[in-house]
């Protein structure tokens, strides 16, 4: 069996490589493939995890991981219509409107 | 009567639904005034059974295989998110009533209100973030609920962007203690981290959560998308946000960090996360008191200040020493400062969405001299900022009071002394908008205001309650104490 | 270290076969070039436009009804996986009421999307993508 740090190794290149995306990308929507990147990431844990001590649980975790990813595409899109209907694009660096 | 123990988390989802069911059958009728009216009884009904649950004296009933654990400090916090809600939902009445889609935001104020309840709630890492994410993806839509409005858009999409990013970084961190210890619920995390032999996995994981936490409660290092998102929003969203997301985010905060990650055993590892909500505390505070003093505009100026009561409330969790007396006596000032901040600055989000509806302008400028035309709101704002500076005009005197202590027995002296230094601050800036009402003249006299009922009586009740809170704090400190000492000695 | 030298031997096999399969081809086929081949449609349809267009925003509300069903499959699949052991251990009540409720909500939701109209299609003449 492969031993448990080599997933981790690869869960954790995966998570950097969205958090990479989420600061580098202005794009909306390649901004939220990023976090869910990251939220898969999150997933390979739990699974090889649930799988290194024979626990169900991680798995379960998982599959709520997935369902939240897609509520929040979900709601995420639907912010990302409004701003663009306001703002008539989606880079997410464009509306500023409201500085400190 | 024995209720069940979920009871207010039950009414709360059930009314939700009933708003659907309402407007599915009489989809093209107006029925502002009877969404409302549900809303509000379902928020009231719901603090009304968590207080009766607590009086009751259940103690410590453990639910659904340990992934809910009810006791006294989930009742004392779903008190504070049914009153928060009743009162948004009478404001709401007068806000939203030119809107569309009314029963989606009440629906959706339900929703987070019964997220919220469940976070006070959560004997588990799984219940923790579905109820959590429960409050954000409701919290994302109201922002944005004003959809033609480009400020409302813009926040929605900030608020959005740093909340998926958090709820990642929140995941990420709970798989990685979940790799370090194999176990999800409270109980089975304390025991699993003792001696725990992957200290850095778990280390990480413990402050990916941190961060996590740090974006519900409007803290440093997640605290950039609160003032955009509280200017943003429609003023009763932000007044909810402000105060009930925080204080579940708090609840959560402290269920997690005293229950499945006991002090004692993260000193042994070498993680003494004490040290960590301290400085964050100290951040926190400063930086939200320090940009509250430097705006213009009256509602980031509240946003700003939403953050450094973020700070002050850290305090419970930075000032835990071992002994379980003081260590309860802070964390019953934290609760109960949640719990009178709940009402004064709901009611200080909702005098600005007052403000917003008569078309005040935005700035300190712009409310000069309103105490002429609407002397009633004007009062109250005035006891309500005053009770958030912490003078003695309301029950935030008490709560700062026995924060700072708290922090002083607990030998963080110079944690208390940066909490009065920013009091001082905040003093500074919310009597700039106190004099702004007050003594500036207006720029037009004779203006008649119109009175919206249910703002007018959300405000009105939620000042009412601050000052009771100065005469009698008792009844909701002991309860907070009870809180406190059901987490701590749990 | 065995199983790794069989997990490097199968990358070497996978990344060779098509390798193979293409330069093969490349050494026995005969060379005849001819302009129709390089058109995208060889049946000969002309393309028209960008291949970037907006597709009718009214999509987006059947997609998002149909993210909710999907991800409803994904936690009504362990479940029934468990069902028959589940209705065994605690009765065929508390094995079944909780999906129910689930369904039921999820419903509520269903029910009230549709007679809000949020899934009626609305025509607009000047769409140029309306179908």
């Amino acid at each position: 069996m492969v031993p448990l740090q080599y997933y981790l190794l690869f869960s954790a290149a995966m998570f950097c490589i969205g958090v990479f995306g989420v600061l580098a990308r202005r794009n909306a929507l390649v901004y939220l493939m990023s976090v869910e990147l990251m939220l898969n990431a999150a997933n390979v844990v739990f699974v090889a995890s649930s799988a290194h001590y024979g626990t169900i649980s991680g798995q379960v975790f998982s599959l709520f991981t997935m369902a939240l990813a897609a509520a929040e595409v979900a709601v995420g899109v639907g912010i990302v219509l409004v701003a663009y209907r306001n703002f008539k694009d989606i880079d997410i660096t464009n509306p500023t409107s409201m500085r400190w | 009567m024995a209720l069940p123990a979920l009871t207010p988390q039950y009414v709360l989802g059930l009314a939700a639904l009933l708003v659907l069911v309402v407007d599915a059958f009489t989809p093209t009728s107006r029925k502002n005034g009877l969404l409302a009216g549900l809303t509000a009884l379902a928020g009231v009904t719901s603090a009304g059974a968590a207080a009766w649950l607590y009086a009751g004296g259940a103690g410590r009933t453990t639910l659904f295989d340990g992934a809910l654990a009810v006791d006294a400090s989930t009742s004392f916090f779903t008190a504070v998110f049914g009153c928060v809600a009743a009162l948004v939902a009478v404001a709401s009445y007068d806000y939203v009533r030119e809107e569309p889609h009314q029963s989606a935001y009440y629906a959706l104020v339900l929703l987070a209100t019964a997220g919220m309840s469940v976070m006070a709630a959560a004997n588990s890492l799984v219940t923790a973030f579905l109820a959590l994410e429960l409050v954000s993806l409701p919290a994302y839509a109201l922002v944005a609920y004003l959809k033609r409005d480009a400020g409302s858009a813009e926040a929605g999409l900030k608020y959005f962007v740093v909340g998926a990013l958090s709820s990642a970084i929140l995941v990420y961190g709970i798989s990685l203690v979940y790799a370090a210890t194999g176990v999800f619920g409270f109980a089975a995390l304390a025991d699993a981290v003792a001696g725990n032999a992957h200290v850095t996995v778990l280390g990480a994981g413990v402050v990916m959560l941190i961060g996590g936490f740090a974006f519900k409660t409007a803290s440093v290092p997640f605290h950039f998308w609160a003032p955009e998102a509280y200017e943003g929003a429609p003023a009763p969203v932000s007044a909810f946000l402000s105060s009930a997301s925080k204080a579940a985010g708090f609840v959560l905060a402290f269920r997690v960090f005293l229950l499945a990650f006991p002090l004692a055993a993260f000193e042994a590892l070498g993680i003494p996360w004490t040290l960590v909500f301290a400085v964050l505390a100290v951040v926190t505070m400063t930086l939200g008191n320090v940009a509250a003093a430097t705006q213009t505009n009256v509602k980031r100026m509240l946003a700003y200040s939403s953050i450094g009561h973020a700070g002050y409330a850290l305090i419970g969790l930075a000032a835990l020493s071992g002994p379980t007396s003081s260590d309860v006596a802070v964390v019953g000032a934290s609760f109960s400062h949640l719990f009178v901040y709940g009402f004064t600055n709901t009611g200080a989000f909702l005098v600005v969405a007052l403000a917003e509806r008569w078309g005040v302008g935005r700035t300190f400028e712009d409310y000069a001299g309103l105490a002429r035309s609407a002397p009633v709101a004007s009062a109250v704002l005035a006891v309500l900022l005053f009770s958030l500076a912490g003078l003695p005009v309301g029950g935030g005197f008490w709560t700062k009071y026995a924060l700072f202590l708290g922090a002083v027995q607990s030998g963080l002296w110079w944690l208390a002394a940066v909490g009065v230094v920013n009091s001082a601050l905040s003093l500074f800036y919310y009597s700039r908008l106190v004099k702004a009402v007050w003594v500036d003249a207006p720029d037009e006299t004779g203006v008649a205001r119109e009175r919206p009922t249910g703002i007018y009586a959300a405000v009105v009740v939620a000042a009412v309650v601050t000052v009771a809170l100065l005469v009698a704090p008792d009844v909701v400190f002991s309860w907070a104490d009870a809180a406190a000492r059901a987490l701590v000695s749990a | 270290m065995n199983e790794w030298i069989a997990v490097g031997v199968f990358a070497v096999v996978a990344a060779s076969i098509p390798a193979v399969m293409v330069s093969a081809s490349r050494l026995l086929r005969p060379s005849v070039p001819e302009k129709g081949k390089e058109t995208v449609y060889e049946s000969g349809e002309v393309p028209t436009g960008g291949t970037r267009l907006n597709f009718n925003i009214q999509y987006y509300m059947v997609a998002l009804l149909f993210v909710v069903f999907d991800i409803e499959t994904v936690l009504i699949f362990p479940w029934t996986v468990v069902y028959q052991d589940a209705v065994g251990a605690a009765g065929l009540g508390s094995a079944l009421a909780p999906m129910l409720v689930f369904i039921a909500v999820l419903v509520v939701g269903l029910g009230w999307a549709w007679r809000t109209g949020v899934i009626r299609w609305v025509s607009s003449a000047n769409t140029e993508f309306n179908t």
